[in-house]
Order: C-alpha cells, then structure tokens, then sequence
C-alpha cells in the first residue's frame, strides 16, 4: 500500500510490462483480482483467464493496466457512473471495417437472435444447408465473461488451430447459429446476439458456466465455406 | 567384456560405472558395450528400488549413453522392456524411461520413427498389466501401473514440446510424422488403461489421483499436438459417413472406437478437456453424437465399461430440455443399438446397480424425446425388448403419456385418436394368444389390463379411439386372455393333484434335472416347495382374473350409460 489506501501496489513498471517474461495471464489475473467489476466488464477482461487471454492482446492488457492506475477503479472503490468514454481504444479492432451495421432484425415475432454486421462479406457466397462453413468465433455472455472462443492466441500463433468446421442448417448447432450463418456470406464477420430459447435454454451448459435462460452474444467470421 | 561381465553377475559394479580407463577400452565400449544392456538389466531387476547397487547400474548406463551408438543403445533398451514380463515388466519400465529419453533426444533429426517404436513397445508392455479397480487396488498399485502411467508422461513430455513449438508443421516432415506417432500414442492410452479406469468411483475432489492425472495430461497432449477434439468426437458418432471429419488426422490407423468412446466419456461425464471443446453445438447432435460412442460401451460386459457407457449416455441426455429431443435420432442406426444394449444390460446384466441404472436410465431417454419421439421410441422398445418386466415398463409409460395428453394436450395426435390405434393394439395383445406363458408375461399382461382399464373409466368420448378398437381388443387380447387362464388354471391344479399324490407315496424318483447358482447346486425341491410355487402359479392367475374381470365389467356399464353413437362404435 504505497499510494493512496487501499490501491494496491503497482506491481509492475512500464519495461516490466512489455518485457516478454510478464505472461498475459498474470496480467490479467491481477486485474481481475484488482479492478472493479464494471471496469472489467467494460474491457472484456472476466471469465476464465484462459479465454481472456485468448482474446485480448498483450498491448490492449497493458494499457487496461495503465488505464486502471490512471483511473483508480479498483474493487470496492468503483465510484457508481463513473464510465469512461475511451472504452472503445481498448475494442478489439479487427481491420479497418469494423464499422458497426445498424442492427437488423431477422424474424416476424418477438426476434431469437439479431444479427449486426462487423465487416462485410462478399454478399454472393451464401452458406446452402448442409454445406461445411468454417468460423472463427468468440461467444460471451451478457456480462461480457468469454466462454468459448477459437480463436488462436496472439503472441504465438499456434500452427495447429484451424476454424470450426460443420454442416451448417441442420441442427448441429444451436439454433441461432444454424439459421444466422444461413443469411451470412463468405467472409463476413457479425455479432449475433442469440436468446437463450435459441442457444442452451432453461438448461445453460454448466460445464462451460453458461448459466441457465443465458443470452449469447457470438462474433462469428465466417472464413468459407464447401 | 568377459571380466565386465562377470562383474555384473557376481554383483559388483563399482569401478564400471566410471567409464572407459583406457583408450583400447574406450573403443571397444563405443563398439560393443550396447550388449552391455541385458547383464545391466539383469541386474537391476535383482537389487532392490533405490539401492546402490541400482545407482550403479543406472550410471553405467549412462556411461554407455555417453560413448555408444545411440541408435544401438536404444534397441538395446528397447529389448529389455519388450522382453520384460509379469512383475517384472514395471521394474524394467521404470528405471529404463529417462535413459531412453535421453537417447531418443540425441538422435538428432530422424527420431519420429523411434519415438514412436519406443512408445509403442512400451505400452504395449504396460498393456499386460491390470489395471487396478478398487480404490484399494488403485492405492496398492500393485504392478506400479500408476507409477508408470505417469513417467510416461514425464518421457513423452519433450517430444510433445517439438511438436507443439513447432511453426510450420507442413514444412517439417519428421516433426508432423511425430506427431502421428503421438497422437497414436494418445489414442492408444485412451484404450489402455483409461477405458478400464474406474474414474467414476474416485470422488470428484480426489484430482489428484495419478489415473484421472495421466487422463488430464493425455487430453492435453491431443490439444497441444493441434488435435481438433470436436472433430475427433463427431467422427464415430454418425454410423454413417461424413465429410466433416475430413483434414483430421486421426483417421483409423490411428485410433479405434474405444478410444473415442474413452475420449467423449471424458469430455462429457468427467469435463476433463471440455474447455478446448466448442460450445456451439446442439444438444440434440451431442446426444445424436454420443450414441455410436455409447453403443461401443455397452457392448461390452465389464463393469468399468459399461458404468461408462450408461454415464455417457445420462450425462448427454442431462443437457437436453424434457420432451425436447427431436425423433430423428431414433434414426440413427447405433440408437438402435443402444436401446437394445440398455434392455440387455436391464435384464441379464449380473451386477444390480447397473440393472437399476440402465433402468433410470431408459425412463430419462423417454422423458427426454419429443411426443412423437416418445411414440416411435414405444414402438420400438416393445419389437425389440422380449422382456416381459421391460414390456410392463413400457406399457406403463404409455399410460403415462395417454394420460398427459387427455389431461393437458388435446392437440397431442400422436398419443390420442388414429395414430394412437397401432401403438395400443401391440401394447394389448398376446404374443401367442391363448398358449402366451402367462406366469412368465404376467407382468406385461397386468400393465396391459392396467391400460386398458384406465382407457375405459377415463376416455368417455373416445379420444383414444378405445372403444372404436373394442372388437378388436376383445377379439385379441381379452377372449384369448380368458381362454389362457383356463387352461394354465386347469394345468396347474392337475399339477397341484400329482404332487399332493407324489408327496403321499414315496419320492424315490429322480429329479428330471438340478439346479445351480453361483456355482453351486441347489437342492431338490421338496414336494412342499413345488407346491408353493405351483399355489403362488394359481394366485398370480386369480389376480390377473379378477382384474381381467373389472375390466370387462366398466366396458358392460360404460357401453349401456352411453349415449348411442357416442362409444362402442366405430
């Protein structure tokens, strides 16, 4: 306790965090160990560390440090409102067109998933049913906690992960993604937003702490498709 | 060599281990001293674990390392371990790994093939030892196969570590062969012993056991070796065939379907390498999935196995929503199977908690489907069970479900009006009409009155179609029905007759044929014992009349209170 009570000690200094020794994962165990709730929901950085470090960048943990020493948001400190606009520094930016899509509605009644745009596919090659797609995917859940993702980690690519192959449209799958990859193209990426009646339901799947009536929020790319 | 040898035999080692003195020494060593390994091995299995003397052998050993011809070493090794046996196949194994290790590391670029012959001799060794059951046995480690389980895992470690660090697997063509050698490894651990451990009866808490300890390190080695372990499980699961298993590597050569049957047990029932599998799939194709891997299992008669094949398939049903699993699956060739397979493993399996498992076991596959699932599922387990407790079973679900359906779901046409007709017509009837054994069907045949019962005093308006099929009905089952307790009571008191007779004259005759169990002879039955028998015969038949005659007597005022045209006809 060096600094203002109850901050925790800055554990490492700037070389310390890029050096290659520091792991991601210890970074982010010590912000998840250290920072508010909301402050982490807000840079993706709950659940298993594992799955975090799957998906953030050492750069992006880096800056969430400095960022939460900057801020002061530790837990039990977190002022209430207190929402920081930057946020969007620390999305993952995935190429230039990331642009968002105004969100598109996908069924009569009350809709079982949405669908929003991330980056456009080539808009001819639709998936039929029964065609094998390929995906990369991240699913989290409302809180922002990743449960799942394939996507190979940053620092060291590993040669061996390849995308998620399947039949897509006849039940492999939960619902929501049968019938959202069905209106996605070639090389398109989207955020689906799936209610539980079209994802795992009154059940969840315990064993990847997807709790019971969850929403399921993916980001799908889908790489192609035969 | 000579004096070397002698060395070695009379026990004395001391001097050795040192190396070469001389240089004429030095180079017969390099030559020859690989056949140095057998006296070394000898040896070893004399002196006791952790003994000088073992110290010595082991640094001689390496001595030998240093200066030989690795390859000559290593088949010298691996000669020792393929030819070790019974206790001593342990003894041999253990001490031998790190040297190996260490030899197979120096061979430099080539070594995938050795890698792989050094892990197969290995465990195809290990593979003759059994594996422990009880937590008693498994706390013993008798043969030191837990022991060896896990520095196997210590030995494959390096070689896992090429791979997994490895950059462009397509550019290095020894390096994705090891890779194969390691994945049959894997594949081949699954096998033995994974598949025989009795994971399920060690507490979850226990992690630490060395069996559910190499179960987590293999897995982890598929995943570090860049299996895809949803393809590897969807593979085996479709009996017919796919195309989404193209691109994985473990084609048959490499693994059989125990292995992948081992492998989805761990997945699903013990979440041992579930955080590498994607939750994108449905429950309904897991369980679709799981059923070729549960067939494997409960083909088989060992306890370990089949407790693994009934916990597979509760576990993929336990993630599905009640009455939500869709019939298709049924279509599935080893469903089939596996239905069959449950019924097996409910009656003639010898160990009861296994009978009443497969038992709750089948109750949560009916919950589970869909009501036209349900429906199919009827039909099916009443052509395929012959049993007739399971038959019973069955009927009473039927029961169950008409019942539902009267109560909260007029709209239900699989279990109310014309499609129900067939369903109830096989669940009333007698398989040989009049001459059907009744002692042996009783059970199926008081759960069909039970039915029939219910159908009567409930189903005024005929949603069932009951009384549309009452001619039928009647024709079928109830008159043949009479007709067979009349003659099964006519036969037994003839029976009861002679014994009373046999017991009054002397009974010297022999008996027509004995009886054992477990082994061990029963006694004769006595005449009090038949009779009995033949007196519970007659009570069973005046229970099951006296129902057959209620029944009879709710359709007479049923069909007399009823407005015309209502009921009784078609």
């Amino acid at each position: 306790m060096a600094a203002a009570a109850g901050e925790p000690v800055r554990e490492w200094s700037s070389e310390k965090l890029h050096s290659d020794e520091l792991a991601k994962k210890d970074i982010i165990a010590f912000l998840q160990q250290h920072a508010s709730e909301s402050f982490l929901t807000e840079n993706k950085l709950l659940g298993n560390i594992k799955n975090v470090a799957k998906t953030a960048k050492k750069d992006q943990l880096i800056v969430a440090y400095e960022k939460l020493y900057a801020s002061k948001r530790f837990k039990g400190k977190d002022a209430v409102g207190h929402v920081t606009k930057d946020v969007k520094d620390l999305k993952v930016n995935d190429g230039k067109a990331a642009e968002v899509k105004s969100e598109e509605v996908v069924d009569d009644g009350p809709p079982k998933y949405t669908k929003s745009i991330l980056k456009k596919g080539d808009k001819t090659n639709f998936p039929k049913k029964g065609d094998t797609v390929h995906c990369w995917y991240t699913g989290t859940l409302e809180d922002g906690t990743v449960f799942d993702s394939n996507i190979p980690t940053g620092a060291k690519k590993k040669k061996g992960a390849k995308p998620l192959s399947f039949k897509v449209g006849i039940g492999k799958v939960i619902r929501g993604w049968d019938e959202a990859l069905l209106t996605m193209t070639k090389g398109e990426k989207a955020k689906l937003e799936i209610q539980p009646e079209w994802a795992y339901g009154k059940k969840g799947q315990p064993d990847a702490k997807i709790p019971a009536n969850a929403k399921l929020i993916f980001e799908v790319e889908l790489v192609d498709i035969d | 060599m000579c004096f070397k040898h002698r060395t070695l035999g009379q026990g004395g080692v001391i001097g050795l281990h040192s190396g070469p003195h001389n240089q004429t020494d030095g180079i017969l060593i390099r030559n020859v001293g690989w056949n140095l390994i057998g006296p070394i091995a000898k040896c070893m299995q004399s002196c006791a674990v952790g003994s000088e003397k073992e110290r010595g052998c082991l640094q001689l050993l390496n001595a030998l390392i240093e200066s030989c011809n690795p390859k000559e070493i290593l088949l010298g090794i691996l000669e020792q371990i393929d030819e070790a046996a019974g206790d001593h196949i342990s003894r041999i194994i253990l001490p031998f790994l790190q040297p190996l290790q260490i030899v197979l590391l120096k061979l430099g670029n080539k070594k995938s093939y050795s890698v792989g012959l050094s892990l197969s001799t290995i465990h195809s060794r290990l593979s003759n030892l059994p594996v422990p059951y009880t937590a008693q046995q498994m706390q013993e480690d008798k043969y030191s196969l837990c022991q060896c389980c896990l520095a196997l895992v210590q030995f494959a470690q390096p070689f896992i570590d090429i791979v997994s660090q490895s950059i462009d697997l397509s550019k290095e063509a020894d390096t994705e062969e090891m890779r194969k050698e390691l994945l049959t490894f894997c594949f081949s651990c699954l096998k033995y012993p994974l598949l025989n451990a009795p994971l399920n009866t060690l507490p979850e808490d226990e992690g630490d056991h060395p069996l559910r300890v190499f179960a987590k390190q293999i897995m982890g080695f598929l995943v570090s070796l860049g299996e895809s372990l949803p393809r590897t499980f969807v593979q085996r699961g479709h009996s017919a065939p796919t195309n989404d298993t193209e691109g994985s590597i473990s084609g048959n050569e490499v693994c059989s379907v125990e292995s992948l049957a081992c492998l989805s047990y761990l997945l699903f029932v013990q979440h041992i390498g579930i955080d590498s599998f994607p939750f994108v799939f449905g429950p309904s194709f897991l369980v679709k999935s799981n059923m070729g891997h549960v067939a494997v299992l409960l083909k088989r008669t060992e306890e370990s196995l089949l407790s693994k094949g009934l916990d597979l398939l509760e576990h993929s049903l336990l993630r599905v929503d009640n009455g939500s699993l869709p019939e298709d699956v049924l279509e599935v060739l080893t469903a089939n199977q596996v239905l069959q397979d449950l019924v097996k493993v409910m009656t003639l399996c010898p160990i009861e908690h296994l009978r009443k498992k497969s038992l709750a076991t089948l109750q949560l596959v009916i919950d589970k489907f869909c009501v036209e699932g349900k429906y199919k599922l009827f039909r099916c387990l009443l052509k395929i069970s012959s049993h007739a407790g399971v038959e019973g079973y069955i009927i009473h679900n039927i029961k169950n479900q008409i019942d539902a359906a009267l109560k909260t779901n007029p709209q239900n046409k699989w279990f109310l009006g014309t499609r129900l007709t067939p369903l109830l017509l096989s669940a009333l009837s007698l398989s040989e009409g009049a001459e059907t054994d009744l002692l042996q069907m009783s059970d199926r045949i008081m759960a069909s009155l039970n039915l029939l019962r219910y159908l009567v005093i409930k189903d005024d308006d005929n949603e069932t179609g009951v009384w549309s099929e009452l001619a039928k009905i009647e024709q079928d089952f109830l008159k043949p029905l009479h007709t067979g307790l009349n003659m099964s009571r006519a036969h037994y008191d003839a029976e009861i007759r002679s014994t009373h007779e046999k017991k009054r004259g002397s009974h010297s005759g022999k008996p027509l044929c004995t009886v054992t169990a477990g082994g061990n002879k029963l006694p004769d039955m006595t005449p009090e014992m038949q009779l009995q028998v033949l007196q519970s015969a007659l009570f069973t038949f005046d229970l099951m009349e006296s129902v057959l005659a209620r029944v009879e007597e709710l359709i007479e005022v049923k069909l007399k209170s009823a407005p015309e045209g209502k009921i009784g006809s078609s």
